[in-house]
């Protein structure tokens, strides 16, 4: 159990150090909050409205030409003539709302009568209705000159949506945030060689396996603390995970042991605290970038993709985002799973090879 | 069986040979310091024989076990205090200790005694429970030295484990290495000269990774020391006196109201008899005891080297 101890005595070092802590937990919660404010900007988009037409009149021809005329919107072609073709969009999540003008509206304008307009969306996006709503009811307002009893009634659809960003990003930031890990990990091991701290515990019969454990598990709650973040964040940033929440943390957390693995060996070969924890940021963000941490890769040269394919990151990406959105079970993930287990496998084997190798220079 | 052995231990840093082909031979129980100069090549010896450092050529062995083949087996037997003092800065002294205790096997139980009993001996026990990152320079050391010994190794490596210690403190650390003394084998660096000749059973001088003098301290000074120094008070001492002094004899100096005269062949009797000679009244003449000071600066040559 001599890892035990070299582990135990790293939790605290580690712990009771606030200012490092601050920096392995803050980290997830910064970028986060960095995506999500170039998220936000998509807010002053125009919101892309489907429109269905049940009327066919001349009236709602006019009102939806004066739809379309309003810059908040990019109203989706075609109009749609029922509602049945609007909801398998919005099912296919090609469309996040529609405004539904009913059979007789053009009638009921014309006889001064009220009329009902119906707002459909995805419960996903719960934000929507509420700035589509005002925006129709004054378009219906400024349209007909004269205020006519219009009701807009709103209807929650309760939507699979496979291409939302968010979907795609949040198990991509969360590897790129595991990614981080990498500098902390060996940071730690460096600065105790560097204060001879390292080299007294090798005088003692702690083995290079035990200094590998001991030096990574550590991490473990850093690791489950952070998904949680990523995960938790992202549910309130309209994630919606169809599938097996645990599957996609465990997936998420062999990433991190992954990881680990890595930081590790850098701490083991880096000469200074400086080649440990600052020199894999040039290699972290490009990694994340051509593993599609933040957009897809298929535009990317294929000598970049088989690099990634290579590589363990996308796979746990691709393997995260499967459960969380299309709901894909344990078996159907078993091959990405495999891959990036291999490659975990492989770093502690080499981590230990390495560091047995440093232990008498 | 001999504690500690080497065979033409060598140890090449590129170009630069710090230790030099050195030949040890340590019995158990002895404690042996190993003495030198600034980058003699002491820690690196030490860190050989403690399975830090490969030998270049060469090799050690410790109870017989080869630092090489068995590095585990000697790391069983040994407790290293490095000449970098290497405590975990955000832990408090008694959960470092515990920490190399139990790594050693040691239960919880033995290793609290054992912590209370080092902490108690290095004047630590008020502070026992503070973050040693806020300890001063000498107290981390004295934790550094604790640590070395909470698991009761029967071969102990001490690199100037008195470095930055306070009289007191100093003095405390003596007294417990001399009680250890004839129980386990100490291999100890030092650069104060008078604790190497306190406690040492045998002292090495190493200069530039080679052994140069070997011995029990009595026996270097006896072997070693070519000069010998009178120091004399009298009266009388006329310039020419003086003049005469320093023609016969290479170092004649007077140090607050006394004479003191060192050379190769110094005669008692033959000095005084010139100074009576000369007309001087002696009132007093003493030989002065050589220390191990006197034996390494010779040794090593200059006094101060860069
Ligand atoms: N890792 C290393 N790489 C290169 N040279 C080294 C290394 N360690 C020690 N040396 C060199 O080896 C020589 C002996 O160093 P060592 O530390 O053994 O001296 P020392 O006798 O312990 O000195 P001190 O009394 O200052 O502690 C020095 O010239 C030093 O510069
Ligand atoms: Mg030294």
């Amino acid at each position: 159990m001599r890892f035990w101890e070299i582990g135990k005595r790293n939790l605290k070092e580690l712990y009771r150090d606030p200012v490092s802590l601050g920096f392995l937990l803050g980290m997830p919660l910064a970028f986060i909050l960095i995506f999500s404010f170039a998220f936000g900007g998509q807010d002053t988009r125009p919101i892309s409205l489907g429109i269905v037409d049940e009327d066919q009149s001349q009236i709602s021809a006019v009102f939806v030409d004066c739809l379309e005329s309003i810059p908040a919107f990019e109203v989706s072609s075609p109009i749609y003539k029922s509602q049945t073709e609007a909801e398998e969009e919005l099912n296919a999540g090609g469309l996040s709302i529609y405004l539904l003008i009913p059979h007789g509206f053009g009638e009921a304008i014309e006889h001064h009568q009220a009329s009902k307009l119906t707002l459909a969306y995805n419960q996903a996006a719960p934000m929507l209705p509420q700035r589509v709503m005002p925006i129709v009811r004054e378009a219906a307002l400024g349209f007909l000159n004269i205020p006519v009893p219009l009701n807009v009634e709103l209807s929650e659809k309760q939507v699979e949506i496979k291409d939302e960003y968010i979907n795609y990003l949040i198990p991509g930031m969360a590897v790129f945030g595991l990614m981080i890990l990498i500098t902390s990990v060996g940071g730690i091991m460096v600065r105790d060689r560097a204060r001879g701290f390292l080299s007294r515990l090798m005088t003692t019969p702690a083995r290079p396996s035990d200094f590998i454990f001991g030096y990574t598990l550590p991490f473990i709650p850093v690791i489950i603390i952070s998904i949680a973040i990523y995960l938790g964040v992202g549910i309130l940033m309209g994630l919606s995970i169809i599938g097996n929440f645990g599957l996609a943390f465990l997936i998420l957390f062999i990433m991190g042991i992954c990881c680990m693995g890595i930081g590790m060996i850098l701490g083991t070969l880096a000469k200074s605290e400086e080649q440990a924890s600052g020199a894999p940021w040039m290699f972290i963000v490009p990694l994340a970038m051509i593993s599609g941490a933040w957009w897809p890769v298929e535009q990317m040269p294929s000598v970049i993709k088989s690099i990634a394919e290579a590589l363990p990151f996308i796979h746990a990406m691709d393997a995260c985002r499967d459960v969380i959105t299309k709901g894909v079970g344990f078996t159907s993930i078993l091959p990405e799973l495999y891959w990036f287990i291999g490659w975990t496998a492989a770093l502690f084997a080499i981590g230990i090879v390495l560091f047995r190798r440093s232990m008498a220079r | 069986m001999d504690a500690i052995r080497t065979f033409k231990l060598t140890k090449r840093f590129n170009s630069l040979i710090a230790v030099n082909s050195i030949d040890l031979k340590i019995e158990q129980g002895e404690l042996f310091s190993l003495l030198g100069p600034n980058g003699a090549g002491k820690t690196t010896t030490i860190n050989m024989l403690c399975c830090l450092l490969k030998p270049t050529e060469g090799t050690a062995q410790i109870m017989g076990y080869d630092t090489i083949k068995e590095p585990l087996k000697v790391k069983e037997l040994i407790g290293v205090s490095p000449q970098e003092t290497a405590i975990s800065e955000h832990l408090n002294s008694w959960e470092n200790l515990a920490l190399i205790g139990k790594i050693h096997g040691m239960s919880s139980d033995a290793v609290k005694s054992r912590s209370g009993e080092l902490l108690e001996v290095m004047g630590l026990t008020e502070r026992g429970k503070d973050r040693v990152g806020k300890f001063s320079g000498g107290m981390k050391r004295r934790l550094s030295t604790a640590m070395a010994m909470v698991h009761a190794p029967s071969i102990l490596f001490l690199d100037e484990p008195t470095l930055g210690l306070d009289p007191q403190a100093r003095r405390a650390t003596w007294e417990h290495i001399a009680q250890l003394k004839g129980k386990k084998t100490i291999l100890l660096t030092t650069h104060y000269m008078e604790e190497a000749d306190f406690l040492s059973d045998k002292v090495a001088i190493i200069d530039e990774g080679r052994i140069v003098a070997e011995g029990a301290p009595g026996q270097l000074k006896a072997n070693f020391l070519k000069t010998r120094t009178m120091l004399i008070s009298a009266e009388n001492i006329t310039d020419e006196l003086m003049y005469g002094l320093k023609g016969r004899y290479s170092q004649v100096k007077e140090v607050e109201g006394k004479l003191r005269i060192s050379d190769k062949k110094l005669d008692f009797r033959e000095l005084t008899d010139y100074l009576y000679l000369k007309g001087a009244t002696v009132h007093s003449a003493a030989l002065e005891e050589p220390t191990l000071e006197d034996v390494l600066i010779q040794l090593t040559g200059k006094e101060f080297r860069d």
